[in-house]
């Protein structure tokens, strides 16, 4: 109840000397709206990162080649007998989809390009999640046919070079004459596709493995099956290799560990955009203590009087602590407005999608409170330490 | 009720030393009304500031109802002011920012009362010194006399034992300043609070059942 009497009088005070009420204000609006906004835009960017990875599913490993010591094998590939016994071998992955990833040249009525080349199985279309927009995809009894499967810039390269009808036309790669009998729709690179989907043309991999230009296989997607664990996962597949495949080693990336580590670096990187945003704050935070100061020497007659009403030094300081927090909080407020405005702003720049971070608000507000404590508290007991008397004789 | 005994105060201005109070004796009973009168200078308001518990003597004993109030802490001292005593002061220093009710209720907030018993105490002091019909005005709209009034209800409101005046009628013109004191004498005869005014003023004085002159530091003679 003295507190709510308090909050009456702060308001009081700030509002009869405005203009310096203001200007503090702004200083904190500013501060605390770079800080919003950095940490809102710091949350927003860890989402978009972590969506790209999470679209392909958390339940993916990917296995590659180990390269450098450690391995007693000869040998340099993983064949693809080797790949498709993995589900057999470790009961913890319920599929697999081994690629070999090239570049090459493609050929069609005289007009001659380079562009990658993807090996792949039937089950690459699920495990990547990918969606045919015309025809069928590979399929595993393909294996000896010249057939293959167009991306989607792909796609409209040859339809600027006057193809109409894509399913059926026939292009030459390394060499080879190649009949494309599906279209994959639009997929981004990225997260745990490392490889250019839409630019490439997928052939079955046994035809890759003995064309001049195509690849070998490198790597290896796996699923993990429902209700699995990726540590044991990997542990399961590290072994398979090492016993049942010439001792190979073999390293293992599992999305949910990217993941994991992906978040912890995020989190890191948000809280020094908000450290920086704080500069601002500081700034904004000592022209507060300025007008309190301010404050306090012109009001040094009101501090005796109401001292020699029987206010204690504690209430004389409380009072103008309130003070501080008040117009912080007020600038605060503001200032969140600005912050999740601007954070909105860049999101809509940036194509990024726009969530409204609620530990943010919660920052905003315990932050401003703490500005006003902190810088309100020289002032407060600069007050509350007048004497009486001298404040009475003053003015 | 007030007891002072042998009170000296010493200043330092830089190297001197300067003694402003050089053993005062003075003791009152509840219900008086006194004036403490003399010059400017010679230690009145430093006596009365020692009274109000606002400044602490060096040597010697001051018993507030029966306690020893001398060297009290910031602490006590304020919440013993709060308590005991009322201030009357001759330019009234009333909050310009709070309404005249406000004002009167301000020695409440300190003492931790609700809204509600602060307002009504407040309301029925007003009356009590004619103001009510004004408690919502700022203190810039009201007179001199007006300003005082609520001054003196707001020395009243906390029932204090002592009332401290010093120069109450000073910034006031004669007629304003008669009916002042007798807003004075009535309360004083009404609530039986004890009533210290500190004045030059020997007209004023003359009012008072009982008069000290200070001279130099020390009470001396008594008057009348």
């Amino acid at each position: 109840m003295i507190v709510k009497a308090n909050i009456k009088e702060a308001m009081r005070s700030l509002l009869a000397a405005k203009q310096r009420t203001l200007l503090a204000l702004i200083g904190i609006f500013v501060g605390i709206g770079s800080v919003i906004a950095m940490v809102s835009v710091g949350t927003i960017v860890q989402n978009e990162a972590l969506r790209q990875f999470r679209e392909m599913g958390t339940d993916i490993l990917t296995i590659g080649r180990e390269f450098g010591g450690g391995s007693q094998s000869r040998q340099d590939e993983i064949s693809l007998d080797d790949a498709l016994e993995i589900p057999t071998y470790c009961r913890q992955i319920s599929a697999v989809a081994p690629y070999a990833s090239s570049f090459g040249k493609y050929k069609y009525e005289g007009k001659k390009w380079d562009a990658p080349v993807l090996g792949v199985t039937e089950s690459f279309l699920d495990l990547n999640k990918l969606t045919l927009r015309e025809g069928r995809f590979i399929s595993d009894l393909d294996h000896r046919s010249y057939f293959c499967v167009a991306g989607d810039a792909m796609g409209k390269k040859l339809r600027s070079l006057g193809v109409k009808h894509i399913i059926g036309t026939q292009i030459f790669f390394s060499e080879k004459l190649f009949t494309i009998v599906g279209i994959i729709e639009n997929a981004p690179m990225g997260g745990m596709r490392p490889y250019e989907i839409n630019d490439s043309v997928m052939v079955p991999l046994p035809i890759s493995q003995r064309l001049s230009q195509g690849g070998k296989i490198q790597n290896i997607i796996g699923r993990i099956r429902p209700g699995g664990d990726h540590v044991v996962a990997t542990t399961e597949v590290k072994n398979y290799f090492k016993k049942m495949v010439r001792g190979m080693a073999v390293r293992i990336r599992s999305a949910e560990e990217i993941i994991a580590q992906m978040q912890k670096q995020m989190r890191l990187f948000t809280i020094l955009l908000g450290a920086i945003g704080s500069i601002s704050l500081i700034v904004g935070g000592v022209g507060v203590m300025n007008v309190m100061l301010v404050s306090v020497a012109e009001r040094k007659k009101e501090i005796g009087i109401r001292r020699a009403l029987g206010a204690q030094r504690g209430d004389i300081q409380l009072q103008f602590i309130v003070e501080s927090i008040m117009l912080c909080m007020v600038g605060g407020l503001l200032g969140i407005g600005l912050g999740i405005g601007a954070s909105y702003g860049i999101s809509i720049f940036s194509k990024w999608s726009f969530s409204l971070s609620y530990h943010a608000i919660l920052l905003g507000v315990i932050v401003s409170a703490a500005v006003g404590i902190f810088f309100g508290f020289y002032p407060a007991r600069q007050a509350s330490r007048l004497n009486p008397i001298d404040a009475l004789r003053s003015e | 009720m007030i007891d002072i005994h042998d009170l000296h105060k010493f200043y330092q201005i830089g190297p001197i030393e300067m003694e402003i109070l050089k053993g005062v004796n003075l003791k009152v009973d509840k219900g008086e009304f006194l004036s403490i009168v003399g010059t400017s200078g010679c230690g009145k308001s430093t006596l009365m500031n020692i009274m109000g518990l606002l400044d602490v003597a060096s040597t010697g004993s001051y018993f507030l109802e029966g306690r020893d109030v001398s060297q009290f802490s910031d602490r006590k001292q304020s919440a013993t002011r709060n308590q005991k005593i009322g201030f009357v002061f001759q330019h009234f220093y009333l909050l310009s920012k709070l309404a005249a009710v406000e004002n009167v209720a301000l020695p409440l907030t300190y003492r931790g009362f609700g809204d509600k018993e602060r307002r009504q105490r407040s309301v029925r002091m007003l009356e009590k010194v004619g103001m009510e019909h004004r408690q919502h005005h700022r203190p810039t709209e009201l007179s001199g006399g007006e300003q005082q009034r609520v001054a003196i209800a707001r020395a009243f409101v906390g029932n204090p034992s002592i009332i401290l005046a010093d120069e109450p009628t000073g910034a006031l013109d004669t007629r304003v300043g008669q009916e002042i004191m007798n807003l004075f004498l009535r309360l004083n005869e009404e609530e039986g609070v004890t009533v210290i005014i500190i004045t030059h003023d020997p007209g004023i004085a003359r009012q008072c059942k009982r008069a000290v002159r200070m001279t130099d530091g020390l009470l001396r003679d008594e008057l009348f």
